[in-house]
């Protein structure tokens, strides 16, 4: 069976015996996916991407990517991998010809193979308009389209973008997004972001992040199934007073609650037990009687934001039990003991 | 193919440095004005020369110390990183890569001023006397001059590594550079300051290539290999032998030993290198 496209065993880095940035995490990114790897501000993602880079080193555990360890000197390991980072600093002293001829150099690309690519690379992201210009007068935009330029030139078979979207306009944005779900169709593509909208367009696996560790690992389905979805809005027009009647109304069927959330909407809360299909076909039976109606029907907020959000929960109120308390101990110790 | 990009990739940024660019500038004024109210009154060619090394080498110390810890630390590092590091390339590659472009951009600027220099002085039509400058005398002093100037280039890629603010790096490297006479002298190793070389080059500057070329004729085979390996002990073992505290206060510099001096820089400039490819194999980026 072919290697997964990255691979972490407990991977772990501490900055200066002080910041746990990576927390013994373990990770597969199965090939051929698009990834989100998720988590706010300081969770770990850069770190991990730049473990995988060799740009730093592990403190503890081991990476992999394709089968192949990380490390300061994997140059093959890099020859793998397209990176992108946050905001990229490049070189404001070179043209974006000469910045992807040298990139193409390092990459040891022959010259005819390296000069047609980086046209058409030009020309991908949009900056064929732009070759007279130096780097250092690129917007933010422009660097970000760049950078992504620049992690294929070598045509590697796994993408590490860090917040490819970040500070980009709506429609930078959306180009962005439009390649990655295009690239995603015939290499690996890893994309870490705190912007759960990102996300929910193109990955198809999840990893989410948070204080170092990897609190969920699974497809964008597996994430959205921990949702539990037992609230909905409803959004109607018409007279406030009906809005109030059709609240009493769906307040007396059972298993439900109902409140009147703003003058023109209503926020229904069902019993677990209660069906969620029927149910919603039964409030939306009283609607036209009314004399109201309907809008529109959602959950009230982004499902990936609430599943991500629930994550977080479940990870600050687990606390003690995510450590092993067993790990290290004798094998006949008693379960009261205290860890040696 | 990654190496000589990256060195082609340095060379460029260097050359459209304003640090350069300055310095370019600012030696080849001030050969300008050291050269033209001289003219008349400095008789010979050694007094010419006296006059112009000084100036145009020791004062830019600090230049090529920056030039050299630029691009390991600051901002510099982290582009480095982004850009270069990031790819299939090894931390060795670029940094001997990096290192290269310094001493060869160092040198060059270095020679640019000095070799006209050295050239108008030693053609202009000077008085001649017996102790009078020689090729040999000119491209050793170029020569030692010149691995004073990797050193500190080496020196300051050592502290870039080392510390990764460029600006304790400088502030380090001037602690360290500026009482140097002082520390080698406390040491009895004054022949390696760069204030003994720069008092012993006019000496250097009138030794004549023959006291080599005469001492090495007889010599062939392994006979040649033994003398040579005679005269290069003897010039170790010399300034050992003969060392006098007062080494500041001679004139004739007749001990000064080039190939002790040569081997003493190039030792400390590998060591600098050495440590500075440890230290950046083994430092997070």
């Amino acid at each position: 069976m072919a290697a997964a496209a990255i691979c972490t065993e407990h991977l772990t880095k501490i900055y200066g015996d002080r910041l746990i940035a990576v927390n013994d995490m373990n990770l597969e990114v199965p090939r051929g996916t698009v990834f989100g790897l998720l988590g706010p501000n300081g969770a770990g993602k850069t770190t991990t991407l730049r473990l995988l880079l060799g740009l730093q080193r592990a403190t503890a555990g081991k990476a992999e990517v394709f089968g192949q360890p990380c490390g300061p000197n994997a140059v093959d390991v890099r020859a793998m991998i397209g990176y992108l980072p946050t905001h990229p600093n490049l070189p404001g002293n070179l043209r974006p010809v000469e910045y992807l001829d040298l990139l193409g150099r390092l990459c040891r690309l022959p010259s005819r193979v390296r000069k047609p690519r980086l046209v058409s690379l030009l020309r991908a992201v949009g900056l064929v308009g732009h070759t007279e210009q130096r780097i250092g007068t690129f917007s933010t935009g422009m660097r970000t389209r760049l950078g992504i330029a620049a992690s294929l030139v070598g045509d590697p078979p796994l993408l590490l973008w860090d917040e490819p979207t970040a500070g980009l306009d709506p429609a930078a944005r959306r180009f962005t997004l439009d390649l990655i779900r295009q690239l995603g169709k015939t290499r690996t593509v890893v994309v870490a972001t705190h912007i759960l909208g990102d996300i929910d367009q193109i990955c198809d696996h999840v990893g989410v992040m948070h204080e170092g560790r990897m609190i969920f690992v699974g497809t964008m389905g597996q994430m959205k199934q921990r949702l539990r979805r037992d609230h909905f809005a409803l959004d109607l027009e018409g007279d406030p007073a009906g809005v109030q009647r059709l609240t009493e109304e769906i307040g007396r069927l059972e298993g439900v609650d109902a409140r009147v959330d703003s003058p023109q909407t209503i926020v229904v809360r069902l019993a677990e037990a209660r069906p969620r299909a029927s149910t919603l076909a039964d409030i939306l039976r009283l609607v036209e009687p009314a004399g109201l109606s309907l809008q529109a029907v959602h959950s009230g907020q982004n499902e990936t934001e609430n599943a991500y959000l629930q994550l977080f929960q479940e990870d600050e109120a687990h606390g003690f039990q995510r450590f092993d308390l067993g790990a290290g101990r004798p094998a006949d110790a008693l379960a009261g003991d205290p860890p040696a | 193919m990654p190496s000589l990009a990256i060195l082609q990739h340095e060379l460029r940024s260097l050359r459209s440095s304003w640090l350069v660019r300055l310095w370019l500038a600012g030696s080849l004024l001030l050969a300008i004005l050291i050269l033209a109210p001289g003219w008349g009154s400095l008789q010979t060619a050694p007094l010419l020369a006296a006059e112009l090394v000084p100036f145009l080498v020791f004062p830019w110390c600090l230049v090529v110390m920056v030039l050299g810890v630029t691009p390991m630390s600051g901002g510099r590092a982290e582009e480095m990183a982004d850009g270069i590091l990031c790819r299939p390339v090894t931390r060795t590659e670029y940094l001997l890569a990096a290192w290269a472009a310094r001493v060869l951009v160092v040198l060059g600027v270095y020679l640019v001023v000095l070799v006209p220099a050295a050239l108008l002085i030693t053609l202009a039509e000077r008085r001649v006397q017996d102790d009078s400058v020689t090729l040999y005398g000119v491209t050793a002093s170029l020569g030692a001059v010149g691995l004073v100037l990797v050193l500190q280039v080496s020196l300051g890629f050592l502290l870039g590594t080392l510390l990764r603010s460029t600006l304790l790096a400088i502030v380090v490297l001037l602690f360290v550079w500026l009482p140097v006479n002082i520390v080698l002298d406390t040491f009895s190793l004054e022949t390696f300051s760069p204030i003994s070389l720069n008092r012993a080059v006019p000496r250097l500057l009138r030794q004549p290539w023959s006291e080599t070329a005469e001492a090495a004729a007889p010599a062939e085979g392994f006979e040649a290999v033994g003398s040579w390996m005679d005269r290069f002990s003897a010039a170790f073992s010399a300034p050992v032998e003969s060392r006098d505290p007062k080494f500041f206060q001679r004139e004739g510099y007749d001990d000064f030993s080039l190939a002790w001096v040569v081997l003493g820089y190039a030792s400390a400039t590998l060591l600098s290198v050495g440590l500075a490819t440890t230290v950046f194999c083994l430092r997070d980026l």
